[in-house]
């Protein structure tokens, strides 16, 4: 048996063959033909063209009605298709050189591709990557192979690849995908946010995977510990399939937990909020007390245009129906840093992350807030809904961002347009300066949620994109367990609710030691909620508090983690024990 | 030849649905159809009917831009065009 290492990035277990997925790779040589042969020539050109167009078409029609979104990469496709200049340029090379067709088309797309990288806009130059799906689509086609893509599979299967484009994922076969590996990629990797909204095992960055593994193969895929397992024994196969049941049963026993009311050993009770970035129906609606942070930058980065105050209205409306009742954190725009949009160019900084992002970016560009605030104010006359600002740093953004609502309430009142008078605004904390003086911050607003994602990078000075220095990246240290400490202390004094939204609230063992820091709302996405309710459910609010006192006097993560761990697994074993009695 | 110079007033520039939007529009014209930003010295002439040539001249919100076409329908052509970047596609 061998063993291949990787990162789970996809939580599961797979037993299957492998299957190699090869993208097309075009083999083009410099080569001219007879002269005579222009027209034969042109005409196999536009053949090509005409023939893509008809997949890309069949490929838009499938996915126009369940993912629109994905539909328009390959509509960009089809206009890339029609371009021109592509077109004039290759057709020239056909007739006045006498460039054979394939390698006239290598060498315009790529020379359009080359021309799109220069733009200083990562956005236009990401756009490079398309041109060069298109350039293999049509050498393909040139060179009389079929389609190839994962849309269509004979049997359950194993993936194995280089690495999944957009255009591998939107169109794959999730009824017989049952793992993911792939040679490349982390996990933000494009591949780990489909694999794990598709609920598909993945292991990522498996270096030389579709070198060793041979299609056909039967393989063990461990995305709990990262392993590929090839050649397993029969022991080790049947070892495997006792795993795979036992994890699809502890999965189900935790789900268990997820209608249950959230309460500790000794009968607190706390409440669970959910992450939402999509109006899209969630199942998580039915077992949270709120939305604890609605991201609303999906609207601007699936849209092709600034979304307009009446698109985002409907949107949030939306929302609101989605959300049963339960009151709804709406999170103003938040982009700039490692998130930016298609159609507004934003000039590159040296320190995105610390540079004109979110609120500030907001603040800059008064008109695109003010759509956004006037949009919110309108949707809060139909339910519950709150406020809250990203990356603010200082009491003098707080007032900014409260004057600009009040500018917008100020005009909807003068239009007659209904909307929430008393709608409550709060802002994010995730920036140690305003974590610093929580206690004034509480006195400007009416609620706090932590982002802890953003508040590890700014407290522990670490690019959190930046996988070299992922160690550094410590979100459970005793500073990050001291300074929520002091936030939730004084949001809580001041009698203001304070939540947590980043990714700590859904870390099972992180949740013990916020809960004995006095946090009481914990807001996480879906997948999280049971997990939560579940390891909270074995502390009393006692243990809860003299576990945040010893965590806050370790000196390392480690030593943390280490000792979290084992008070879990304390309490597991003593469960274990009762019910065998 | 005619010509018309305007300013790119919707946030998103010429980028994503705008500038497939210009492009449709100068395809749907005889004249060859050129756009050059006016900001930036000896900026070159782009082909108004290729989405690539648009895309790759980074045209954002505040930009200057001259329309120019030569041929049968030119100035109607430019005429559409500068509308269709006047009415700021529809952004708001």
């Amino acid at each position: 048996m061998r063993i291949l290492k990787g990162n789970p990035v996809s939580r599961g277990i797979a037993l299957a063959k492998v299957y190699i997925y090869k993208a097309f790779k075009a083999d083009v040589h410099e080569s001219y033909f007879e002269a005579g042969q222009e027209a034969l020539k042109f005409k196999q050109f536009t053949d090509a063209l005409a023939a893509a167009e008809t997949e890309l078409d069949a490929i838009v029609a499938s996915l126009s009605v369940e993912s629109p979104e994905k539909a328009k990469i390959f509509t960009a496709h089809i206009e890339i298709l029609n371009d021109e200049e592509v077109a004039e340029e290759v057709k020239d090379m056909i007739f006045s050189s006498r460039a054979m067709p394939d390698y006239a088309v290598d060498m315009v797309f790529t020379e359009f591709a080359i021309l799109l990288e220069k733009a200083r806009d990562p956005l236009i130059a990401a756009r490079a990557a398309d041109l060069r799906d298109v350039r293999n689509r049509v050498l393909r086609i040139l060179k009389g192979e079929k389609e190839h893509n994962l849309s269509n599979l004979r049997e359950k299967v194993i993936v194995v690849a280089h690495d999944l484009l957009p255009s591998d994922t939107a169109t794959l076969d999730r009824a017989h995908v049952m793992g993911i590996v792939t040679e490349v990629g982390g996990a933000t990797s494009h591949t780990a946010i489909i694999a794990r909204s598709y609920k598909i095992p993945a292991v990522l960055g498996v270096s030389d995977a579709t070198e060793i593994m041979k299609n056909g193969e039967m393989v063990i895929l461990d995305a709990l510990k990262g392993q590929v397992m090839l050649e397993p024994e029969r022991a080790t196969i049947s070892d495997y399939e006792v795993k795979l049941e036992e994890f699809l049963k502890s999965e189900k026993l935790t789900a268990e937990y997820l209608g249950r009311i959230p309460l500790v050993a000794s009968g607190e009770r706390f409440s669970v909020g959910l992450n939402i970035g999509t109006t899209e129906p969630d199942e998580g609606f039915k077992y949270v007390d709120f939305i604890g942070l609605f991201r609303t930058e999906f609207l601007y980065m699936e849209s092709e245009h600034m979304p307009t105050e009446d698109e985002q209205f409907a949107a949030y409306r939306k929302v609101l129906a989605n959300a049963m009742g339960n009151p709804v954190t709406l999170r103003t725009l938040d982009i700039g840093g490692d998130k930016s949009l298609r159609y507004l160019v934003l000039p590159k900084e040296d320190n995105p992350f610390l540079g004109n992002r979110a609120l500030r970016l907001c603040l800059d560009m008064p008109e695109l807030f003010k759509t956004q605030l006037r949009a919110a104010l309108r949707a809060s006359a139909f339910g519950p809904m709150q406020i809250m600002f990203p990356m603010v740093g200082t009491i003098d953004d707080v007032r900014a961002a409260k004057a600009a609502v009040q500018e917008a309430k100020a005009e909807l009142l003068a239009e007659g347009i209904p909307f929430d008078e008393k709608i409550n605004i709060g802002i994010m904390i995730e920036i140690p300066s305003i974590a610093m003086i929580a206690d004034l911050a509480a006195e400007e607003t009416d609620f706090a949620s932590v982002g802890t994602n953003d508040l590890t990078q700014y407290l522990h000075a670490v690019d959190r994109m930046n996988q070299k220095i992922a160690d550094y990246y410590q979100s459970s240290s005793p500073a990050m367990f001291r300074i929520l400490g002091k936030i939730f202390k004084e949001y809580n004094d001041a009698g203001k609710p304070v939540s947590v939204c980043g990714e700590l609230a859904g870390e099972p063992l992180a949740a013990i030691v916020l809960f004995g820091l006095g946090l009481r709302k914990f807001s996480m996405n879906a997948s999280n909620i049971a997990h939560v309710k579940r390891v909270l459910s074995l502390f009393t609010l006692a243990e809860t508090e003299e576990i945040a006192q010893n965590v806050m006097n370790m000196k390392t993560q480690n030593e943390v983690e280490t000792y979290l761990k084992a008070e879990v697994a304390k309490r597991e074993q003593k469960l274990t024990a009762s019910a065998k009695k | 030849m005619y010509s018309k110079q305007t300013v790119l007033k919707n946030l998103t520039g010429l980028h994503a649905r705008p500038a497939s939007e210009f492009v449709a529009c100068a395809k749907a014209f005889e004249s060859k159809v050129t756009v050059r930003r006016l900001d930036v010295e000896d900026a070159p002439e782009a082909n108004a009917k290729s989405i690539i040539k648009i895309l790759a001249q980074g045209l954002s919100v505040n930009t200057p831009i001259e329309i120019s076409a030569d041929g049968p329908d030119e100035q109607d052509a430019v005429d559409k065009l500068a509308e269709l970047v006047d009415s700021k596609f529809g952004e708001d």
